[in-house]
């Protein structure tokens, strides 16, 4: 399921933080790894888990691969965060007509 | 600093009233969805819901974290939606509603809906969905004074 790679893939903080450093330009899994405390495999790994996810991209120059984030593949995050944003409103005018049926 | 939805809505009801409402399963239920609440700091209840009319799908797991009676009602809000095998920490929110008392004897009721996995701010203006939003402002979801 897309959507619980997303999430998995997200859950892991150095995970969020190779996208977030992604987001801001290609890098190669050396360049990546530089900015980093960890092994270059372990980059490798979440590099590969946020591929399988949809948030990043590779492109292979010769014996060169660069990777950049992939911000649209946030998107059924941003459409459960946006599903709120109209599920609270229309709730709250429920709430209004509950309160004047309301007993004291 | 992550996405932080808040609504807000003045209530000619009291708040009192608009407490019960918020904390008596049966009346909870009828304005937001089926659920077993106690307003008792760290218990845990759930909401069912079916998922129609853009309600969130499946259950939803809550524990209180904070309660202050006729003030402030906080819980944790974990739905089950995006497949229950995904990372335990990864699918948290934070509903908290926060009453005061208005002038006229009626309830200005905020609902901040908040600590969502990820900090969606950069990339949703990489996708430039929302153009014109003040990204980061926590006000700009605010809901209309009811009529």
């Amino acid at each position: 399921m897309m959507e619980a790679n997303l999430f998995r893939a997200l859950a892991d903080p150095t995970r969020r933080a190779v996208f977030e450093r992604l987001a801001s330009g290609e890098l190669s899994v050396s360049q990546l790894t530089e900015g980093f405390s960890i092994s270059q495999p372990a980059i490798s790994q979440h590099l590969a888990t946020l591929r399988e996810a949809g948030l990043v991209a590779e492109r292979r120059q010769g014996r060169f691969v660069y990777y950049r984030a992939e911000p649209a593949g946030l998107s059924p995050l941003i459409g459960w965060v946006d599903r709120y944003r109209t599920f609270w409103p229309e709730r709250l005018r429920r709430l209004q007509t509950v309160l004047k049926d309301m007993e004291s | 600093m992550k996405d932080t939805l808040v609504f807000e809505c003045e209530l000619p009801e009291g708040p009192e009233k608009v407490w019960k409402a918020l904390t008596v399963p049966e009346l909870l239920a009828s304005w937001l969805l089926p659920n077993d609440i106690r307003p008792v700091q760290g218990a845990r209840f759930s909401f069912e819901s079916g998922g129609p009319e853009g309600a969130p799908g499946g259950r939803i797991d809550c524990e209180v974290l904070k309660v202050e009676p006729l003030r402030l009602l906080r819980y944790s809000w974990r739905t089950d939606e995006m497949g229950s095998t995904a990372c335990e920490d990864s699918l948290d929110s934070i509903v908290t509603f926060e009453l005061l008392p208005t002038v006229r004897g009626g309830t200005l009721l905020r609902v901040i809906h908040d600590g969502f996995p990820v900090d969606l701010r950069a990339p949703v203006a990489m996708l430039a969905r929302q153009p014109g939003s003040r990204p980061g402002s926590p006000f700009r979801h605010l809901m209309r004074k009811a009529a």
